[in-house]
C-alpha cells in the first residue's frame, strides 16, 4: 500500500487485514494515536469509545471471528444513532443525558460484519443545517482549509474520515447531509433509494425524507459497506462505462455555480463521451417551488418529533433551531398535504427522465466549502444563505428517494475539492455504485491528501 | 393575500393550542434574522402559488416499492 494507511480505502485494508500483513489493533493503535493528535482540532467527535474498540480488535486479532465482510474496519457513526451504552446526543443539550440501551439497526448491522466503532461524531444540531456549525461542540474545520466549513450536517463524520481518523462513516442525509459534506471534503458520499437503509435506532429530523447514507474514500468502499447495510441487496454485474446513457439537466443544476466546478464537469463529461457514454439532454421537473416544499414537509416533522422534548427541555435547543420548529407549529395541514403530493409529483416525471436514461449527473455543489461563519455567499451571480447553497444540488433527490452519489472529480485554485454528483432509478443502488466505482477507477484523477501540520 | 403579521401569528399560539413560542421567535418568523428561515412570508407565497396547481388526484407520496 503506498496510501497512507489512515488514509487507506476499506477494500485495500480488509485484503492487508486478511492476508495478515496488518492486524486490526495496529490499524486502530494508529486510528487512536491520530485522534489523540487531531481529535480536538478536527472536531469530529462528540464520545469516543477506543478502550472498547480495542477490545473489538484484539478479539478480531485472536482469530474465532471467520472471514467477516468488514472484519476489523474501524468507523464512526454521527451522533444521531443509538449506540447501546453511549449517550446519542443528536449534538444537542437537550438530549446530553439520553444514553441508549440498543443499538441502531445500521450500528448492529456494521458490528455483525466486524466493524469496529470508534466513536460518534459531532453534527449540526439534531441535523438541522447543512453547514455543520455547532455552538456545542464545536464546528468541524474543512481539512484543506481550517477556516472552511467541512459542511453538514454530518460534519464530524466528513472530518473524521477526511482528517484520517476512521476508515469509513455513516451519516444521515435529509437534503444533501452525507453528500455535500462528503463532496467540500474530497470524499464519496452515498445516499441509498429511500429506505433501503433503515432508519431505525436513528434520532429522526423528517421521517419522509431522512436516509442513513454513507461517507467513504471511493465507491467501491461504498458499495461494500452498501452489501452491509442494505436491505434486500442484490450483486450488481461490474460497471462498465461504454454501456451507459447519462442524463445532463438542462435547467437549474448547472445554473449559479462556480465556473471552476463547472470546468471539472466538463472535462468529466468529455471522459465520458470518449469512453463511451452517451451523454443526454434531460429535462427534470421545475425546481422553482422545491425549496419550499422540502421545508413544508420538514419542519412540521421535526415538530412533531421533538414536541416530546420542548415542554421539558425547550430552552436547551439553539435558537435557530426553536424558529424552525415554530414555523412547523404555523403551517397548515393542507399544506403539508399538498406538499407531500407534488413530491409524488416530482416521483412520477422522474420515473418518465429515468425511462431514457440510466443515471444523471450533475454538480455535487455549486460551490467548494464556504468560510466558517458566512451566513450568505454568493456564486454565479446569486447570494443566498450558505446552507442553502450548500444542498442546492442534492436536496431534491431526497424528496424523489433516488439513491445519489457524490465524488471527488477536480481540485479548485483555492485547494478544496470539487465533486459530481451521480443519480441512479429507484432501487438501483448496486448499479449506481458499481459504475461510480468504474468511473473512479477509470478516471484520471486523484485527490491530493490535506495538509494537516 | 394580505402580508402576514405578527399578531396573527400570537393568535395562533394563543388560541389553537401546540407549544407556547415565545415572542421573539414569532418574530424571527415575520421579520427573519438568523439565516436560517429566510422569512415565512416568503414560503407562505411560494404555498399559495403551488394552491393553485392543479395536481389531479395525485395522492401524498409514501414509501417507494421495490419494482
Amino acid at each position: 500500500m503506498n496510501t497512507p494507511l489512515a488514509f487507506t480505502p476499506v477494500t485495500q485494508l480488509l485484503a492487508a487485514l486478511r492476508r495478515g500483513e496488518l492486524s486490526a489493533t495496529r490499524l486502530l493503535t494508529h486510528y487512536r494515536d491520530r485522534i489523540d493528535r487531531l481529535g480536538t482540532k478536527s472536531r469530529a467527535f462528540i464520545s469516543l469509545d477506543l478502550d472498547g474498540a480495542a477490545a473489538r480488535a484484539a478479539a478480531f486479532d485472536s482469530g474465532g471471528q471467520g472471514r467477516q465482510p468488514l472484519g476489523g474496519v474501524p468507523y464512526t457513526v454521527k451522533d444521531l444513532f443509538d449506540v447501546a451504552g453511549m449517550v446519542t446526543t443528536g449534538g444537542s443539550r437537550v438530549l446530553a443525558d439520553n444514553v441508549a440501551n440498543r443499538d441502531a439497526a445500521s450500528v448492529e448491522r456494521m458490528n455483525a460484519a466486524g466493524a469496529i466503532l470508534l466513536g460518534k461524531n459531532n453534527l449540526h444540531e439534531f441535523a438541522y443545517g447543512a453547514t455543520g456549525e455547532n455552538e456545542i461542540y464545536g464546528t468541524p474545520p474543512n481539512p484543506y482549509d481550517p477556516a472552511r466549513l467541512a459542511g453538514g450536517s454530518s460534519s464530524g463524520s466528513a472530518a473524521a474520515l477526511a482528517y484520517g481518523l476512521c476508515a469509513a462513516a455513516l451519516g444521515t442525509d435529509t437534503g444533501g447531509s452525507v453528500r455535500a459534506p462528503a463532496a467540500l471534503c474530497g470524499l464519496v458520499g452515498f445516499k441509498p433509494t429511500f429506505g433501503r437503509i433503515s432508519t431505525e435506532g436513528v434520532i429522526p429530523y423528517s421521517w419522509s425524507l431522512d436516509h442513513v447514507g454513507t461517507l467513504t474514500r471511493s465507491a467501491a468502499d461504498a458499495a461494500l459497506l452498501f452489501e452491509t447495510l442494505a436491505t434486500a441487496h442484490q450483486a450488481a454485474a461490474a460497471g462498465a462505462l461504454e454501456r451507459l446513457s447519462i442524463g445532463i439537466p438542462q435547467t437549474f443544476f448547472y445554473e449559479h455555480c462556480d465556473e471552476e466546478i463547472l470546468d471539472s464537469l466538463e472535462r468529466l463529461k468529455t471522459f465520458l463521451r470518449e469512453s463511451g457514454v452517451k451523454l443526454l439532454p434531460v429535462q427534470l421537473p421545475s425546481m422553482e417551488y422545491t425549496r419550499s416544499v422540502s421545508l413544508t414537509v420538514q419542519m412540521p416533522e421535526a415538530l412533531s418529533y421533538h414536541n416530546r422534548f420542548l415542554q421539558q427541555r425547550g430552552n436547551a435547543y439553539s435558537a435557530d433551531f426553536r424558529a424552525g420548529l415554530a414555523l412547523g407549529q404555523c403551517l397548515l395541514a393542507e399544506q403539508y398535504i399538498r406538499a407531500r403530493r407534488f413530491i409524488e409529483s416530482y416521483r412520477r416525471d422522474m420515473a418518465q427522465v429515468f425511462t431514457s436514461v440510466d443515471l444523471i449527473l450533475t454538480p455535487a455543489t455549486p460551490l467548494v466549502a464556504p468560510e466558517i461563519g458566512a451566513v450568505e455567499v454568493s456564486v454565479g451571480g446569486r447570494t443566498e444563505p450558505a446552507g442553502n447553497a450548500i444542498t442546492r444540488y442534492t436536496s431534491f433527490f431526497n424528496m424523489t428517494g433516488h439513491p445519489a452519489l457524490t465524488l471527488p472529480c477536480g481540485m479548485h485554485s483555492t485547494g478544496l475539492p470539487i465533486a459530481a454528483q451521480l443519480i441512479g432509478r429507484h432501487h438501483a443502488d448496486e448499479s449506481l455504485l458499481a459504475s461510480a466505482a468504474a468511473l473512479e477507477s477509470a478516471y484520471d484523477f486523484e485527490l491530493p491528501l490535506p495538509d494537516l501540520g | 393575500m394580505k402580508k402576514l403579521e405578527k399578531a396573527t401569528l400570537i393568535g395562533m399560539r394563543d388560541q389553537l393550542g401546540g407549544y407556547a413560542w415565545q415572542d421573539d421567535e414569532i418574530s424571527e418568523l415575520v421579520e427573519p434574522k438568523l439565516g436560517i428561515i429566510t422569512g415565512f412570508q416568503d414560503l407562505l407565497e411560494q404555498l399559495e402559488d403551488l394552491r393553485k396547481i392543479d395536481l389531479e388526484a395525485i395522492p401524498p407520496a409514501g414509501d417507494i416499492p421495490a419494482e
